[in-house]
């Protein structure tokens, strides 16, 4: 069993409070959800320079527009009426927090699928194949944030953010080979350019993970821990 | 889940855990998901009150209390509590009904005195005295310590005479318009002062519920006391009116100490400098209000203060 900072968010004499409480986690995780499919399906497209994908893309982010705008009226309707304190406000902050970067994660995630309506050019195949590389990470440390999100899992949030510096490191060198692949092909200059912001997008959503795990550590790391004086 | 606790690697990242001393939580492992809730009290079993956290020293304290005990009779309703009252500064004293918080007020100004039976040790120094010393005048040290009550009890007498009967009695002016000058201020400081000042020889039981505490509260600061005492001065109080006491305790804690119980936390959040939780007749927490409304530092006061019992 997975350790688990649980119990945060419940617990309360008013069993409605809890309710509302874990109703704002799960609209929370509901839009993490919105936003990893944003990001599959846009780095998917890209890869495979799929036209139709990339406008469902487009097409969907009302949606998560929506999901955030919702999260963000549940948060001052809490604060408004339950007078939040403590654990419960920072958990109310950090879940906002959190929505707001799945926000900017949708945005990432349009970015790349503009570049392929935009039909500038295909990349080319090393290219495309470190743009799958890439998304494959990135994807990858969205879906275990979200995950850490869901169970309040601090333990595997700060995996994340140690495994943001691989994303980091596979962009530098992805870059670097882009650079090369420029530099042998100059007449693609277009492509090479809209393919580095692809690899930019890809690594910014790495780093929307990593600070989604650290508003989970704010959460849970400064609740309650002492019961004698030090 | 409880026994998850038991198996983290790095026990500072659980909430769980507490990090003094390595205890754990036994129930800190709730499930998150709705429906599937831990009762409000089965968290409170196992928790450990142990000794006061954070710093209940203050730098030029007026109240400095070590050790207070109280007894009524067998029980044993305060704890060992050392708590300091910190000069031009609000304290407020949170806790569930019965945690004493109440009755470690009244410490302060020896009303546990005119309760049979009661019996308070420790010391209890004011500005460097005891005032637990029999030889003690109480009638002086609760010129010194002022108190304003949940109800509002003025006199029955003129709005006039209610804040003139302290100066009076304790002969502090001499002079009749040196009584009335201190009536006019201390009225003023009240913030009363433009709502009676054509009625003055009116009742003050015909003010309302709010004017009638601020009359208590001009009545209390005529003597010029060092420290206000006040026992949930707003609980019998509409919001406007509570928001004038609010503001006013704000203005008084430029001149005296204060030190508030209050069942309402968001009063005291709005009010207090420090706060200090009380459970079970123990000082279980205390610290910045800021830093105890935001993040607590023991597992009760966080528990108490998000509403998960009381």
């Amino acid at each position: 069993m997975q350790p688990r900072s649980e119990g945060m968010l419940e617990g309360h004499i008013s069993r409605s409070f809890d309710g509302e409480l874990a109703g704002l986690h799960i609209r929370v995780l509901e839009m993490g959800g919105l936003a990893l499919d944003q990001v599959r399906a846009a780095s998917r497209a890209y890869a495979d320079w799929d036209v139709r994908n990339a406008q469902h893309v487009i097409d969907r982010e009302g949606e998560l527009l929506g999901c955030g705008a919702r999260i963000y009226d549940d948060q001052l309707t809490l604060i408004a009426r339950r007078n939040p304190v403590a654990s419960d406000l920072r958990a109310i902050i950090a879940l906002a927090k959190v929505g707001a970067e799945l926000d900017r994660v949708g945005a990432e995630a349009r970015k790349i699928a503009r570049t392929v309506l935009q039909q500038s050019g295909r990349p080319g195949r090393g290219t495309s194949s470190d743009a799958r590389h890439l998304a494959n990470l990135a994807i990858t440390l969205l879906r275990l944030s979200l995950e850490a999100l869901d169970r309040l899992d601090t333990e595997q949030a700060d995996q994340v953010i140690d495994r943001d510096q691989d994303l980091d490191a596979e962009y530098a060198s992805g870059l670097r080979r882009l650079l090369t692949r420029a530099l042998e092909n100059p007449s693609q200059l277009e492509v090479t350019v809209e393919a580095a912001f692809v690899l930019k997008s890809l690594e910014r959503i790495g780093d929307h993970a990593r600070n989604i795990c650290e508003q989970i550590g704010g959460m849970a790391a400064q609740a309650v821990r002492v019961a004698r004086a030090p | 889940m409880q026994d998850s606790n038991q198996t983290l690697a790095s026990p500072s990242l659980s909430p769980a855990v507490f990090a003094a001393n390595g205890e754990h939580h036994p129930d800190a492992g709730l499930n998150l998901r709705p429906g599937a809730r831990g009762s409000a009290t089965s968290r409170l079993d196992g928790a450990v009150i142990g000794a006061t956290v954070g710093t209940v020293t203050v730098v030029d304290p007026v109240f400095s209390c070590r050790d207070v005990n109280v007894y009524y009779g067998a029980k044993h309703a305060i704890n060992g509590v050392s708590l300091d009252v910190g000069k031009k500064q609000v304290l407020a004293m949170i806790g569930p009904s019965g945690c004493g918080k109440s009755t470690f007020l009244r410490c302060l100004n020896r009303m546990n005195d005119t309760i049979a039976g009661a019996r308070v040790t420790g010391q209890i120094l004011l500005d460097g005295q005891d005032i637990q010393d029999p030889a003690r005048d109480v009638v002086q040290l609760r010129a010194r310590v002022g108190m304003v009550f949940q109800k509002p009890n003025p006199f029955p007498k003129s709005i006039y005479d209610n804040v003139a009967f302290g100066p009076r009695l304790h002969g502090l002016v001499r002079r009749r318009a040196d009584l009335d000058e201190l009536v006019c201020t201390s009225l003023q400081r009240a913030g009363l002062w433009n709502e009676v000042k054509d009625r003055l020889t009116q009742s003050g039981t015909g003010l309302s519920g709010g004017q009638q505490q601020r009359l208590c509260i001009a009545r209390t600061i005529a003597v010029m006391p060092h420290v206000i005492l006040m026992d949930e001065p707003c609980s019998a109080l509409d919001p406007i009116a509570t928001a004038r006491i609010e503001d006013l305790i704000d203005e008084l804690k430029e001149s005296f100490a204060i030190a508030i119980v209050t069942h309402s936390m968001q009063q005291a959040a709005r009010v207090s400098q420090r706060t200090a939780y009380f459970h079970m007749g123990s000082l279980v927490e205390v610290g910045e209000t800021d830093k105890i409304f935001t993040n607590p530092r023991h597992r009760l006061t966080e528990d108490y203060i998000t509403g998960r019992f009381g």
